[in-house]
């Protein structure tokens, strides 16, 4: 079985941890660019979401390259995404592509524990167990290494060290293929960062958090690599969401993650009081918070005609002016450029600078 | 064209009167924008207000003006009929006191999930939020996995000071309205004229005997030149607002078109069509794809007209499910047609007299 999976950030260092110990070959696609997205919405239905759009891409491209098994989450939400795979996978197949697709959450759970019977060495759920076990461990350890690296870039001597040293110890953690070669890995990786040559200039930095529709905050393909723009620019980056709290969420495995999400959903309430089936909770809270946090600022990040980010958006000038926190949306689709977000991002990072040297009296 | 936030914000403070509307005002005016849920629940909701003696107002038709100031009020990004909604409320903040708005969570009730679209939603939402100061809404909201049609009043029945036993017989006689104007849905009536024939049984009456006359004659008309029979599917918000669909049912019935919409197939079809395919949640977008399979493999009919706006998420899914659907296999011509807020008049024009002619044209080659 040659498995495959689009890509969200850095997921597939996990995603394919798991499916590589159940003894599947993993074929992870090329990183997102400009041409994957183009080719995905060459098939994708005119005004479907931008994550559709590369997702498919996605998928072609692993097609091309001989996979022969597509999987997906899917399911029953008031979102579009849950209709994702289903969709792809008719279209693909319309297209004259031949695979098995697995689809988590719609499939009965029982299917996919099957489905790898036939590749996984002894006894199943061992090896399920085990494999769920490197899965969890790399989750974390990516979330680690990425929070570290935010963490310094602002201060770094030479631009664009870190992230570079952030890209070695990824490759060495999705290279590791034991528990203990992952210890080892992400050892070496907080090394990496940990002696990177810094630059105190005794000022704080800018403080931004990142809110929005999960894929667009996650993914440096389609935001235009945000976190790392904008730590170059010297701005410590606080994004709501990370790729270990989106792929443990529904599995309820990890109880900081339930709370938190409880947390949004009750101080979002005042304001969107019914699930949309998205992230609004957290892109309404995140934005609360930031407020809270003493952060400088907001960026909300969604794609064109997201559907639950589409009400954020009406709401969050409202808390814009009520929580005295600038705001900036980037709307994203397969058109936007580049330099239209560099623009904006400057205009932005301009203007929190000059807010904090003449601090304002709140009206 | 510019309005400023601050000259409508003071037009409407001084046409508001002071009474606080949770307590009990005489005759309290509550507006109902004639758009989205007007379609599927106005006589339903019209009757519930009389019946607790409130009076209702509602938006005018849409037209330009009411188009522009809901797309200036509204997010850049978001689907026409929001914008239009967003129209009618802006008009409906100076001639009511209140705005009665529908959230739409869950209109069915079945073992899976079900939900609408998360605009139907977050829509009382996103008006309160999105205007500078917020009109007074009363919610009308619709949850029928948690709760029940009757429930659904609940927040009406508050604003007016309806009693109990009130608000009970105004709900039972809301059921009866409901029922009728649904049947008349599935008689192939247009909402409007299902709405007359409902609140205002003589009138409409009398009107429908003048107009009985030349329709059955312009149909005898049509019946001797080769008639065509063209299912139009769409939401209802969409199909039967005029302005924004440029009046696409009348056109399509200038061509000599004998036309169905997709509310006429009744639930019981919809729900045979879709056990054979695996579900969705959203309900609405459910009764269309339900339609679409019903109408593929009806024998009289010659083609099917799907009809969408830009930027409507569940469309952009269901859409695309359904255009698959016919391209693959054979049966009646079929066509998407995707309108906004700038489409012209024009084009749909063409465009209706294209899909006729090409219907035409293949049924003489046969």
């Amino acid at each position: 079985m040659k498995i495959t999976f689009p890509h969200m950030g850095n997921s597939y260092i996990a995603l394919s941890a798991l499916t590589g110990s159940l003894g599947a070959e993993v074929i992870v696609p090329p990183r997102p660019t400009r041409q994957t997205i183009d080719l995905g919405a060459l098939h994708a239905p005119e005004f479907v979401c931008l994550p559709f759009k590369v997702n498919m891409g996605d998928n072609i491209r692993a097609l091309e390259m001989g996979s022969d098994t597509l999987a997906m989450v899917s399911g029953m939400w008031a979102c579009r995404f849950g209709y994702y795979g289903r969709l792809q996978h008719q279209i693909l197949r319309d297209a004259g592509y031949e695979f098995d697709s697995i689809l988590l959450g719609r499939d009965d759970l029982r299917v996919v524990y099957n489905k790898f019977r036939s590749t996984a060495k002894g006894n199943l759920t061992l090896a399920w167990a085990r494999a769920f076990r490197l899965f969890r461990l790399k989750a974390i350890t990516v979330d680690c290494i990425e929070t570290r690296a935010r963490a310094v870039m602002p201060f770094e001597k030479e631009r664009g060290t870190t992230t570079r040293k952030m890209k070695e110890g990824l490759s060495m953690v999705h290279a590791a293929s034991s528990i203990d070669e992952v210890k080892k890995a992400r050892a070496s990786a907080v090394d990496l960062l940990d002696n990177i040559d810094l630059e105190k200039t005794g000022e704080k930095p800018l403080q931004i958090a990142i809110v929005g529709e999960i894929y667009t905050v996650l993914e440096p393909a389609i935001n235009f690599d945000i976190e790392r723009r904008l730590g170059e620019k010297g701005i410590l980056v606080h994004p709501v969401m990370s790729v270990y709290k989106w792929l443990f969420r529904p599995l309820k495995v990890d109880p900081s993650i339930t709370v938190s999400e409880r947390r949004a959903r009750k101080i979002a309430k005042p304001y969107v009081p019914y699930v949309l089936g998205g992230e609004e909770h957290q892109t309404i809270t995140g934005t609360i918070d930031a407020s809270r946090k003493g952060y400088d600022g907001v960026i909300h990040l969604y794609p064109f005609t997201c559907m639950p980010e589409n009400i954020c958006r009406s709401i969050l000038p409202k808390l814009e002016s009520k929580y005295d926190m600038p705001l900036l949306n980037l709307c994203l689709d397969e058109h936007a450029s580049p330099t239209g977000i560099e623009t904006r991002l400057e205009a932005f990072v301009d203007l929190l600078k000059q807010r904090r040297k003449k601090p304002h009296a709140p009206s | 064209m510019q309005i400023y936030r601050g000259e409508r914000t003071v037009a409407r403070i001084a046409s508001c009167p002071a009474a606080d509307p949770y307590g009990t005002v005489d005759n309290m005016r509550i507006g109902i924008p004639r758009a989205l849920s007007y379609y599927r629940y106005y006589p339903f909701l019209k009757t519930v207000i009389e019946g607790m003696d409130g009076e209702v107002v509602l938006s005018p038709s849409t037209r330009k003006s009411l188009l522009e100031k809901g797309a200036y009020q509204c997010v850049d990004d978001i689907c026409v009929p929001v914008k239009v909604y967003f129209g009618h409320v802006l008009d409906l903040m100076e001639k009511a006191d209140c705005l009665l708005i529908s959230r739409l969570v869950s209109v069915e009730k079945s073992n899976c999930d079900t939900y609408t679209c998360p605009k139907m939603i977050g829509l009382p939402d996103m008006v309160r939020h999105s205007m500078e100061e917020a009109p007074k809404i009363i919610e009308h909201i619709v949850d029928l996995q948690n709760g029940s049609w009757k429930s659904s009043i609940k927040g009406i029945a508050k604003a007016l000071g309806a009693s109990p036993s009130v608000t009970r017989k105004a709900y039972r006689e809301a059921m009866e309205v409901q029922s009728s104007y649904e049947k008349l849905l599935l008689a192939g009536q247009t909402p409007e004229s299902a709405i007359e024939h409902v609140l205002n049984p003589h009138g409409a009456a009398a009107q429908d005997g003048e107009h009985s006359a030349p329709n059955s004659k312009k149909e005898h008309a049509v019946h001797k030149d080769g008639q065509i029979k063209i299912a139009l599917i769409g939401h209802e918000y969409l199909i039967h607002d005029a302005y924004v669909s440029h009046s696409l049912p009348d056109k399509l019935r200038s061509q000599g078109v004998d036309l169905i919409y997709s509310s006429q197939v009744t639930p019981e079809a919809i729900n045979q069509e879709l056990g054979k395919h695996p579900e969705i949640s959203w309900s609405f977008e459910k009764e269309l794809l339900g339609a679409a399979y019903h109408f593929q493999g009806r024998e009289d009919i010659d083609g099917v007209m799907l009809l969408m706006c830009f930027a409507c998420g569940p469309d952009s899914i269901v859409g695309e499910m359904i255009s698959r659907e016919f391209y693959r296999s054979e049966g009646p011509a079929f066509t998407t047609m995707v309108i906004d807020e700038h489409t012209g008049e024009a084009g749909v024009a063409t465009r209706v007299e294209a899909f006729v002619d090409l219907i035409r044209r293949s049924s003489v080659r046969l």
